[in-house]
């Protein structure tokens, strides 16, 4: 059988059986699951190879699967995160209800994103993409809360974005007579400048719902905290991406060919700093740590969506590369918010503190990867960084590399509410009991973190099937000109050589790591966080030390005036105009047969009063 | 061979940078009893601290992250220091001067702080991490000047690498200080910021918060601490030197101008109030961003 469909089928098949045989015992559910996500993502690695497809026909029209570079990086990306997740989804959502349900849907979001990646023409692609969207939403309700008011909102945005795009398919199969993207690609030189601009666009809506573009990301905050931690890892890792991957197909092969095209370019830059700071902002405000990095993962998108736009080379490399790396550090740390929710029952930053000796393998994972997002060298994060400033300044960029720095540079104060929040502070008897969470669930977050910090040492590892992808794209070779295995070079040849850097930094860690630390243990004594001079007075065991309210509050006074506006309450009222609306036209139905008639005889008064206008008599 | 002359090159490096940084923080002590009306310590009062400092033994820990909190914070110093052009050509100092631009400059300095905001969170103590949020908060206020001048030069002279833009006014004869003026001015409204002086020491606070993020700190810890803190400042007014007021060609030139830049922070210090957090905040997003502005303006335009 050919190994791409086998592939698909399999996880199909998987999907079902887990539901089905999960009915019976649960040993079998698990195994099913982990199997069906691990087999075919070992047959895919193993057997499938760049640039073969394959190709069938329904209803006269000519379908094709296959892979391209760009979408070889992209699976690693799903099914590498997918297989971590998904042997930690076992751990962390065991004695849970109606687990059956749940795997299949993780099985099938993989499944479908697989597919998006695999999908070489517009119909598949778009089946895929609402298998995508229907097995996320299931998920988003999964826990049955804020179903009203997250699920809708969801369900409305990716409505929005999928018509959109299914228009845009119509349209290009009119002008064309084929579905294949190829055909598209290869003719879109000869459409009229109007369908050279709605073609993209309406594309682009498709996209942007997807990684929550503003003002197209209302939905991301709520729907990300609201799906199981296991999934969101999923979901704001991996399938916010499939949007990252439509866009940068749309931004190279079709928007460089219009006309003018450079001002499409331009604004989506602008709303993805936009984005970024708006995200930054607002996850700032944040007390919950799941609506914190939901906020969060709105702002690194923007930073991805900037480097898409901005469209020069080095800032494409930045864009997949932040792009891999978010996934790798947004995926672990939903990990991280999952494993203390299952081990304290709350993921509310004011309520957990002081687990640092508690859960401290979770800390370090946290750790490593909020030190990636923070963009602080030596670990991954950093690459993405530098590029995408190296790129803004070198392409004249200057006012947006201001606003991307402000929003990076924000990202300190949320990255520490974090870790501070869960881990640091006061230990309070109250999570004195808390254990570090299953070895299930850590091993998946520790490989996270080791990912980080491999990355920023040996960027070429993934910069590497990056270039492929840009090659593939178009773009010339920029492996040398722009990176070696592990050395930055910016487009003025200035550059910066991470190995001698990590090298420097883990050798005087070290040193001061252990001046500090080789007597510390044999002759100090651990004494508890109450047991501090506070203004020269010891505290008394009762006294309440743990801050953690209005953490930020000084700085949030100082951009209360960007705060104040939220695009959420615009959509709010569009939604409150058409239900009056709605409500107006339903009021015309009164159930009353005398009103009927008198409808009747307007209608006809007004049809008799311009009959002249009408009718021409 | 190679490798252990470099090595030996850091080490004096770092030596001079502690030694420069500890008797600066010495003489601004002396400086501001002087203004006070009080006679003060004596200059080397901090290499006194720092030798009892390092005599005295621990008997306590709040954990692991405390004792790698000053170690954090050392990275952050001893790392910039490599990547910090001591000297115009280098010569002994030349360190890790080719491995990092200005860019990863930035960042591995914000390191420091994250360092110590752990160390500090460990303990439990509310008053540093108190200090710690202001500290991060009035951080992102005067990083934002400070970029904006650094893209002005960046763009100006199309490089983003330090030892590029010394050549550059090598050559052309002129400090960036009087041909990039606006910059300049930017650069050192952050510097007032970054230097922690009144008025923006609310992060320490001394009476408020007891010295904030150091709070629980003694010893070897503070001893490493004050230490970073006397390399860091080095590092800092060294890089201001290169960028804006041509390198130094030898070690008294240097001692001299950035002595000359560090009172600027110093002096406006002695005699002012203290802002609270989103004041100073607001501060740098005053006119040292417009200064920025019209910083990248003039490099965009002139």
């Amino acid at each position: 059988m050919e190994m791409i469909y086998l592939i698909l089928v399999l996880f199909l098949g998987g999907a079902v059986l887990t539901w089905l045989l999960g009915k019976i015992s649960p040993i079998i559910r698990d195994i099913l699951f982990i199997s069906s996500v691990i087999i075919p993502t070992v047959l895919f690695f193993m057997n499938v190879e760049v640039g073969h497809d394959v190709s069938f026909q329904v209803l006269g029209y000519k379908l094709s699967w296959g892979i391209s570079y760009l979408a070889y990086l992209f699976s690693y990306i799903v099914l590498g995160l997918g297989s971590l997740a998904s042997v930690y989804a076992v751990a962390a959502m065991k004695g849970k209800k109606n687990l059956g349900f749940f795997y299949s849907n993780f099985i099938l979001s993989i499944m479908s994103m697989m597919g998006i990646l695999l999908s070489r023409d517009l119909i598949s692609f778009f089946i895929f993409w609402e298998i995508m969207t229907w097995s996320s939403y299931l998920m988003v309700v999964f826990r049955g809360k804020d179903v009203q008011k997250v699920g809708i909102k969801y369900f409305v945005f990716s409505a929005i974005g999928a018509y959109a795009m299914l228009m845009a398919i119509v349209i290009v199969n009119s002008l064309t007579n084929s579905l294949l993207i190829s055909d598209l690609v290869s003719s879109f030189g000869s459409f009229s400048l109007s369908m050279k601009w709605l073609i993209p666009l309406l594309l682009l809506i498709g996209f942007a719902v997807k990684s929550a573009m503003m003002p197209l990301h209302v939905w991301a905050p709520g729907a990300y905290s609201n799906s199981p931690m296991a999934f969101t890892s999923m979901f704001s890792g991996a399938l916010s991406k499939m949007g990252v991957y439509g866009m940068i197909i749309v931004m190279v092969s079709l928007v460089s060919y219009i006309p003018n095209g450079f001002w499409l370019k331009e604004t989506i830059a602008w709303l993805g700093g936009i984005t970024a700071v708006g995200g930054t902002l607002w996850a700032v405000a944040q007390d919950d740590a799941k609506k914190l990095l939901a906020y969060s993962s709105v702002a690194q998108l923007g930073y991805i969506i900037v480097g898409i736009g901005i469209g020069t080379p080095l800032a494409m490399l930045s864009a997949l590369f932040m792009a891999v790396m978010h996934a790798i550090f947004k995926g672990n740390l939903f990990l991280v918010v999952g494993a203390i929710e299952r081990q304290t029952g709350t993921s509310n930053l004011t309520e957990v503190s002081g687990l640092i000796r508690k859960m401290p393998w979770t800390f370090i994972s946290a750790l490593f990867s909020i030190i990636a997002l923070a963009g602080i060298p030596p670990l991954g994060g950093f690459v993405g960084k530098w590029m995408l400033y190296e790129s803004l300044i070198g392409s004249n960029h200057y006012l947006l590399v201001i606003v991307v720095f402000f929003s990076s540079t924000a990202a300190f104060l949320y990255s520490y509410k974090f870790l501070f929040g869960f881990f640091l502070g006061q230990e309070e008897k109250e999570w004195s009991h808390i254990k570090e969470a299953p070895a299930m669930m850590v091993v998946p977050m520790m490989i996270l973190a080791v990912a980080t910090f491999v990355l920023g040492t040996f960027p070429g590892l993934v910069l590497n099937p990056i270039d492929n992808g840009l090659q593939e794209l178009g773009f010339a070779s920029t492996q040398g000109r722009y990176w070696e295995m592990s050395a930055l070079f910016n487009e003025w040849g200035n550059q910066v050589m991470l190995q001698p850097l990590v090298y420097a930094i883990i050798a005087v860690f070290l040193f001061f790591a252990a001046f500090l630390t080789i007597k510390g243990f044999k002759h100090t004594r651990y004494v508890t966080t109450k047991d501090i001079s506070s203004s020269g007075e010891v505290p008394k065991e009762h006294e309440n030390l743990t801050f953690s309210q209005n953490f930020f509050q000084p700085f949030l006074r100082a951009v209360e005036p960007f705060m104040k506006r939220r695009i959420d309450t615009y959509y709010s009222g569009i939604g409150n105009g058409l239900e009056a609306i709605f409500d107006f036209t339903r009021r015309i139905y009164t159930g009353n047969g005398q009103t009927y008639a008198l409808y009747a005889v307007i209608f006809i008064v007004v049809l008799l009063m311009f009959k002249n206008a009408l009718f021409g008599l | 061979m190679e490798l252990i002359l470099n090595i030996l090159g850091a080490i004096a490096t770092i030596v001079l940078a502690f030694t420069v940084g500890m008797s600066y923080g010495g003489i601004v002590r002396k400086i501001t009893a002087r203004v006070h009306n009080r006679m003060g310590p004596p200059w080397y009062q901090n290499f006194i601290d720092a030798f009892k400092l390092a005599g005295k033994t621990t008997a306590i820990n709040h954990g692991i992250m405390q004792h790698f909190g000053p170690a954090f914070i050392m990275v952050s110093s001893i790392v910039s220091l490599m990547i910090v052009p001591v000297l115009n050509g280098g010569g002994w100092f030349e360190n890790l001067n080719f491995g990092g631009d200005l860019i990863f400059l930035l960042y591995i300095m914000v390191f420091g702080p994250l360092g110590m905001a752990l160390g500090a969170g460990q303990t439990g103590n509310p008053n540093s991490a108190i200090g710690i949020t202001r500290g991060l908060s009035q951080m992102v206020g005067f990083e934002i000047p400070w970029v904006m001048a650094l893209v002005a030069l960046m763009v100006q002279f199309d490089t983003t690498s330090i030892v590029d833009i010394m050549r550059i006014q090598n050559e052309s004869g002129t400090w960036m200080m009087f041909s990039s003026p606006f910059a300049f001015i930017a650069a050192v409204m952050a510097m007032l910021g970054m230097f922690r002086y009144s008025p923006f020491d609310i992060v320490g606070a001394p009476t408020e918060l007891a010295s904030g993020p150091v709070s629980e700190n003694g010893g070897k810890y503070l001893l490493t601490m004050m230490s970073s803190g006397s390399i860091f400042a080095f590092v800092k007014l060294t890089l201001y030197v290169d960028l804006f007021m041509g390198g130094a060609d030898n070690l008294i030139i240097l001692v001299l101008k950035t002595f000359a830049l560090y009172m600027i922070p110093v002096l406006y210090g002695i005699v002012s109030p203290r802002y609270r957090t989103e004041q100073s905040i607001r501060f740098f997003w005053g006119w040292p961003t417009f200064f920025g502005l019209l910083a990248i303006l003039y490099a965009v335009f002139v």
